[in-house]
Formats: C-alpha cells, structure tokens, sequence
C-alpha cells in the first residue's frame, strides 16, 4: 500500500491530535497508472464537491468510464459499510480529508 | 505450199495477195453464204438502235408444275419478292408478335411486360414520336415475315432451298430495317396503327421507367440452360468469452476506523524516515533520543562514576600519601650543601597496560589543570612497528588509571593540547592523518574530527603538531609537519578537516631523476615545528638533515632564513618564556645548541653523549632548561649558574632498556614529566637548586620575576656576546605588518 504524500497534515487540534489530511490507499488493486489517476481524479472531485458527495462521485465516475471503460462505481461518503464484487485489478478503496472515504470499483 | 523463189527482193504490200504465208495481213473479202437474204442496199445503211431494259427474258411470270396429288398442273405460289433474285437467306428465329404462335405464348406468360432488374436505369430519355415508332415497327416486323415463313414452311413439305426465296432474312434490325419496311409494309402497316394506339400513353410519359418487353422465345428454337456453382452450406456458430475475474470485498467505513487508519500510516512513515537518515546521525540521535528509564539509568551510573571516582583517589591517595606529600612539600634539604648542582627526585610512574610495549612520544601537561598531563603513546621503533596507538590523560591524583584514554587505529606520534579549550587535543599519527580528540565525550566516542585518509593527509609520519591562531572566521586550526616535507595547515570546520599546505620544505639537494626519468625536487623532511611567541605568522622548521628553517605563512616557496644547525634529524626547537629571539634546539648528533635569531652561530652549544630527545626551557626561569637523552638521563642546565655544564644529571630510567623520548615541564609546579620508550611516564620533582628564583634588586623591590627574569637573561647575553648591533630578522623585516 503506497502512500503519496500529497498534502501536508493539518493542524493539531487539542492536545495530541494531528488531522492527516493526504489522500490514503486503504485498499487497492489497481495498477500503478490508473491507481494514481485514480487518487488525483477522488482528490480533485472532493475538493471540489466538498458539499455535496452526490456530484463528486458523479464527477469520478464519468471520468473513470471515460478513461478506462464503461461500468464504474463509485461511492463518497463518510460512514457506510459495504460488500461488493468487482473485477479484479479494478478496486480503489482510499481515505481522504480526514473523515472522507471513497471506493471506486468497475463491475459491468 | 511450195515456196516461190523469191527473185524478186522487195515486197510491197500490193503484191501480198500473191503471198499466201501471210494470209492474216490480207483483208478479207466478205464472205457471202449462199442462203442470205439479198437486202437491198438502203436497208443496209438503216440505223438500228439497241436499248438496255430491266425486263429480264427468262423471268417466269407463273410457273406451273404438276401436282401429283391433284393429278393436274398447279400454279406455283409467286416469290414474296418478286423479280429478285436471292443471293443470301438466312432462317431467323423472330415470331410475329399477333401470330397465333405468338399470342399463345403470350397467353401462357412469357411475353409479360416485366421490369429488369436493373431497374431505374432503363428510363429513356424523350424522343419524338417518329422515332419511337421507327423503333417500335421494326420489331413486329421481323415477327410477320417470321410468322409468313412459319405459315409457309409448315405448308411447303419438300425443302428446296434455292427455290425458297420467301425466307426472312435476319432480325437484325440494321440490315432489315430498309429492306423490311419494303417488304413488310403491308403486314407492318397493319401492326404499326395498334402499336401506335399502345405506344401513345407512353410517349407522354417518357421520363418515366420504361419497362423493358421480354421477348418471346419459343421452345423450339431457344431452351432456356442454367447453372448454378457450388455454394457452401452455411453454419452457425456462437461462443462467449469468460468473463474478467470477480472478487468480493467489504469493508466498514466510519470517522473512528478512518482516524485509527491514519494514525497507524503516520506512525510508519516516521519510521521510515528514521531508517533513511545516515547512520552516523541516526547514532547521535540515537544518543540523544532516550527514554525516561534510559535517563533515570544513566543518571543512576553518573553518580556512582562519581562515587568511584572519589573513592579511587581516595584509595590512590592513600597508597601514594607519602609520594603526594613529597610532591608537593618536601624540598631536598641536601641542595643546600652541593653547590649549585641539583637533583630530580623521581615521584610516580605511570603506565598504561594495553600500552606496556608502546614508546611515549609526546607528553604535554594540561595548561588548565596543573594535574593532568597528556601522552601520546605510539612507536619510534621502525622495524616493529606497532599496529595502535593510544592517547591518555594522566591525572597525578590517580596514579593508577588513566583520566581518560582512547585508542587509535595507528601510533599516535605527536599531540598537541588547545591552550583556549583544553579539552581539544590534536595529534598526530604515524599513517600521517591528524586527528581532533574532544576529552569532554565520553570514552566510547572516537575522535571529533579526523583528517581524510585519501586527500588530505599526510603521506608520511606526522612528526610535530601545534594549535596555532584562529583563523579570521574564528575556526580553530593547527599546523603538523611531517616527513614528506608538508607544513599543513588545518582548519578546524563544522564535520571535517580543512587542509592548506603552507609550505613545502625544498631541500638543497639538486633534483634527482625519478622513476620515469623525470627530475624530481627532493623534499626535505621536516621533524619539528614552533611557533614564535608573538607573532603568530613566523614559525621555525627543523629538517632530518639537521636545517633550521625560520618561514612564515605569508611566504609559501621560501624560507625567511635558514641554518645549518645540526647534522642529525632536529628534535625540538623551543623559544624561550622570557625572550623571544632565544631558542632552543635539539638533535640527533647528540648536541643542545641555543640560539639567538638572526645569527647563523649558536650563542650556546652543549654535548650531552647520546642522542638528545627533547630540550624544554623552564616556565619558572629564562635561563633554565631541560633536556633528555637516549641514555635514559636528563640534564637540566642554569646558563646562570654554569654556562657550560649541567647542574643535574640524572638517570631516570636504566640505560640499558629504555631510552628517555621525550620531557615537560609542568607550568606551575616545581616538576617535570618524562616519557620512555617502554610506556612508562615518570613525573619527577626538581630540587630546589634547579628552581632558582631572582631576587629582585635592593633598589627596585616590587618588580616582577618576569621582568627579573629577562634582565637576567640579557645581562647573561651580553657576557657571551656583543649587544644585537642588527635587529633579528624577525624583527627587521617583519616591522611594518
């Protein structure tokens, strides 16, 4: 699970707490190319669509079905569970901002 | 005929009816028959003319034959086309399009107005009406005269070709086309009006599709043969790839397992961090970086190091009570009785037990503490060479351990300790690296800084080794000089060692030619160095071949002066406390000489039978000083007292195993430190004779012993030579800077 560093961590709140902010590979199986378009792709669509998570997904997966093929899915949120089948090579599970969790899976 | 004879020559033509050889030349005479009818001759003269007529004679108008199946004679049917006579008949296939044959197949479906195939493409263009019908009539027409022909050919039985003259010619329409309309006007008139009445809507209507009329080919003459090639029968096949692989996954997502998750990833790249550092960092870190338990621990063996400590010298002093007490308070009462001359009396020895087999060569005592001294142990011996060295700070109070040593990875030759920091200890090293040495860390650390073995050290033995003044940036630096002819200068930087060569010792030996035949410039090599007291850019070199040379750090190719002083390898040189233009040399050619800058001659000259290792002035006295030989024995000397002989000679160590290298005095107290080739330092206490103060004159009570001191020495120098009539050279040349 490699990390990319992207952003630097967020200021300490009370006490010992450091909010680490940079986007974070939970889990993935991607190769290397379309996991790092993956990441800037969730980043970008996050920061942007910071209100509304409907948009930003919507945002990762027409993106994702343009650039590697049709059938993507993509989730945004917060605090959900999930099982899911996806075609293997395929799945992105990351952290971002903090609180934020984005899976993105490709399963026609 | 019998031939006439020719008497007579020449015939003329008149006389050719005699001749009857030449029958044809005669005219002929008009042969009458008998039964010709006598014509009056106006009748012969009567023109007749002759006409040319179509009528042909011969021509039959009916012919009649006889039929046997009537029994009477019948009228031959009369040729369709009249007086001509056929040349060509071709039988043709075309069938009148109203015959009975005709209509029947129509009737039966093959004449259908059908459209081609082909389609749109068959729309005519527009013509004129006179056009279309020229067209049109032309194709009935072949089909009556074909239609007559048929008629006549199921009725004319017998097959007489050349009396069939009634066959239609070809369908062609080019060809018949004149000769058809001639023949078939009749039988085309009568088809031409009802293709007309047809032919009307179309006419109007040309732009549209014309349909192609199939034509009518009857059975006999046309069949209809078709083939069809061989077509593969056709197959249907389908498959399915397999699908890309599947897996499942699931996972919680909440703000709890989020944070944990980037805590646990923040925790690991700190590691990892650590782990990139160089590992020489990452040991003082590591140093650095204890846990509470590791700082409780080390402060617990802090204070029992302390507690020892104190415990050692207690028990030291305890054992040593006797010789602390002689070192400090006892005075040989019986210098007194002997005239001048003294004694040493010998108070400790100290060793240092990896270093049993070590030479000292070099002792220093500390300019800050008046206990402890420095020694450098290393090897002088050149065929056994030893592999270490060692470094070790000797306190009086602890006679039995050393305060603080370290060992090196080659013999340590020289060192040299740092008047402002006395903790900083330079040395020199017989592999020709220098090295910085922090007393303050602890033992386990190795040297501060260390010169780099690939460019800048030495490449041969450093010999001598002196703290100079700081550099303009306020970097520490000192100055080696070694056997390869080097005085370096080094600066003491943040991590390293920072060389600059001042000066390369040229000998006076002419270039000799080297290996590849080049001339190489010998260098000279240098054994010892000093520094003058006050001015801090001139520095006086002896050489192993016995020169002196004064330089300067201005100066880098040339020495200021230089002196033949010795014949052997120079061992020290050391200026006077009290007077700067005196100093002091020793050598190998067993001889101590003292010297007064700017004269080639030295002022005093002793022979002390062996060679001499270290000549020192005494800190006390200017005119005092101490040197130790070969032999094992020191001499101490009071140019005061005796000019030319020594007021103590004593033997130190026995002569026959150890020879004395090297001698100090301490700054403060009444005594001296010697260093032996067997490891061992002795610290002996000068006797009071050997430690005589000035009394400063009736008429001046309150001056100093400095300024005694110097008086003192003047007022010697001037007994054993004439006033300086030319400043020194240091002096002269130097006055300006």
């Amino acid at each position: 699970m490699a990390e990319e560093g992207a952003a630097a961590t967020g200021g300490a709140t009370a006490g010992e707490k450091v909010i680490h902010t940079y986007p974070l590979i939970r889990h993935s199986d991607m190769s290397e190319e379309m996991r790092t378009e993956a990441m800037e792709l969730s980043v970008t669509a996050c920061e942007k669509f910071s209100q509304n998570n409907e948009l930003a997904a919507r945002m990762v997966k027409e993106s994702m079905d343009k650039k590697f093929g049709p059938a993507f899915h993509v989730v945004v949120g917060e605090s959900y569970g999930f099982e899911i089948t996806y075609e293997c090579t395929t799945i992105c599970y990351m952290y971002f901002g903090g609180n934020q969790a984005i899976c993105i899976w490709k399963c026609s | 005929m019998a031939p006439k004879k020719q008497k007579e020559g020449n015939k003329s033509r008149a006389n050719l009816a005699e001749d009857e050889a030449l029958d044809w030349l005669k005219p002929r005479t008009l042969l009458k028959p008998d039964d010709q009818e006598e014509v009056p001759e106006a009748d012969l003269e009567e023109e007749v003319g002759r006409v040319l007529t179509t009528i042909n004679p011969q021509w039959v108008a009916d012919e009649v034959a006889y039929h046997y199946g009537q029994g009477r004679f019948v009228l031959k049917p009369k040729p369709t086309f009249g007086k001509a006579y056929p040349l060509y008949i071709y039988q043709g296939t075309a069938i009148r399009k109203d015959s009975e044959e005709a209509k029947a197949q129509i009737a039966a479906g093959y004449g259908m107005v059908g459209f081609d195939d082909a389609g749109p493409k068959r729309a005519k263009v527009k013509k004129s009406a006179a056009e279309e019908e020229e067209e049109e009539e032309p194709e009935p027409e072949p089909a009556a005269p074909a239609e007559e022909a048929k008629a006549e050919e199921d009725a004319v039985q017998e097959e007489e070709k050349p009396a069939a003259p009634e066959e239609v010619e070809a369908p062609v329409d080019e060809a018949a086309v004149g000769e058809e309309t001639a023949v078939a006007e009749e039988g085309g008139e009568e088809a031409a009006p009802e293709e007309k009445a047809g032919e009307e809507p179309l006419i109007e209507e040309v732009i549209t599709i014309k349909p192609r009329v199939k034509k009518l080919a009857n059975q006999f003459n046309f069949c209809e043969r078709a083939a069809l090639t061989y077509n593969n029968p056709r197959r249907s096949v389908d498959t399915q790839t397999i699908p890309p692989p599947r897996a499942n996954y699931g996972s919680t997502c909440l703000q709890s397992i989020i944070f944990d998750f980037y805590q646990e990833d923040y925790a690991r790249k700190m590691k990892e961090k650590e782990d990139e550092k160089p590992k020489r960092l990452r040991k003082k870190a590591a140093k650095h970086a204890k846990s509470a338990q590791q700082i409780h621990d080390e402060q617990l063996a802090q204070r029992i190091r302390e507690a020892w400590t104190i415990l050692e010298r207690l028990v030291n002093q305890n054992i040593y009570d006797d010789i602390a007490q002689d070192y400090r308070y006892w005075d040989d009462p019986s210098d007194e009785f002997r005239e001048g001359m003294g004694s040493l009396l010998p108070l400790w020895k100290f060793q240092f037990e990896p270093m049993r087999s070590h030479a000292v060569c070099e002792v220093q005592w500390n300019p800050h503490y008046q206990d402890l001294f420095a020694v450098a142990y290393g090897s002088l011996d050149f065929t056994q060479q030893q592999k270490n060295g060692c470094l070790c700070l000797f306190s009086i109070k602890n006679p039995a351990y050393p305060e603080y040593s370290v060992i090196t990875e080659s013999p340590i030759i020289c060192l040299d300790v740092y008047h402002e920091t006395p903790y900083l200890i330079c040395v020199g090293r017989y592999d020709g690296n220098v090295c910085v040495y922090n007393a303050q860390l602890t033992l386990e650390s190795s040297y501060q800084y260390k010169s780099d073995s690939v460019r800048d050290k030495h490449s041969n033995i450093v010999w001598e080794i002196r703290w100079g003044a700081r550099l303009i940036d306020g970097e520490a630096s000192f100055f080696s000089i070694s056997g390869d002819g080097r005085v370096v200068q080094w600066a003491v930087m943040p991590g390293e060692l920072q060389a600059t060569t001042i000066i390369t010792l040229q000998s006076s030996v002419p270039p000799i030619p080297g290996p590849d035949g080049t001339l190489l410039t010998v260098n000279s090599c240098g054994s010892c160095i000093c520094f003058h007291p006050e001015k801090a850019d001139i520095f006086m070199v002896g050489t192993e071949d016995g020169m002196i040379h004064t330089c300067s750090l201005k100066y880098n190719r040339n020495y200021v002066r230089s002196v033949q002083g010795h014949h052997m390898p120079v061992y020290r040189i050391h200026y006077n406390y009290f007077n700067n233009s005196i100093y002091a040399s020793c050598s190998g050619d067993w001889r101590v000489k003292i010297w007064e800058d700017g004269r080639d001659e030295p002022l005093f000259m002793f022979e002390l039978g062996s060679p001499v290792g270290d000549v020192k002035w005494a800190p006390y006295s200017s005119t005092v000083f101490a040197a130790c030989t070969a032999d094992g024995k020191v001499y101490v000397y009071d140019l005061n007292v005796n000019k030319y002989r020594p007021i103590c000679v004593q033997a130190v160590v026995s002569k026959k195993t150890k020879k004395l290298t090297r001698i100090d005095f301490n700054a403060r107290l009444p005594v001296l430190v010697c260093g032996d080739t067997k490891g061992t330092s002795h610290v002996v206490k000068l006797s009071p004779n050997l430690r005589v103060m000035c009394k400063p004159p009736k008429k001046a009570q309150g001056v100093d012993q400095r300024t005694l001191q110097i008086m003192k020495l003047d007022k010697l120098l001037s007994l054993v030579r004439d006033p300086p009539f030319q400043t020194g050279v240091v002096d002269e040349k130097f006055d300006d800077d």
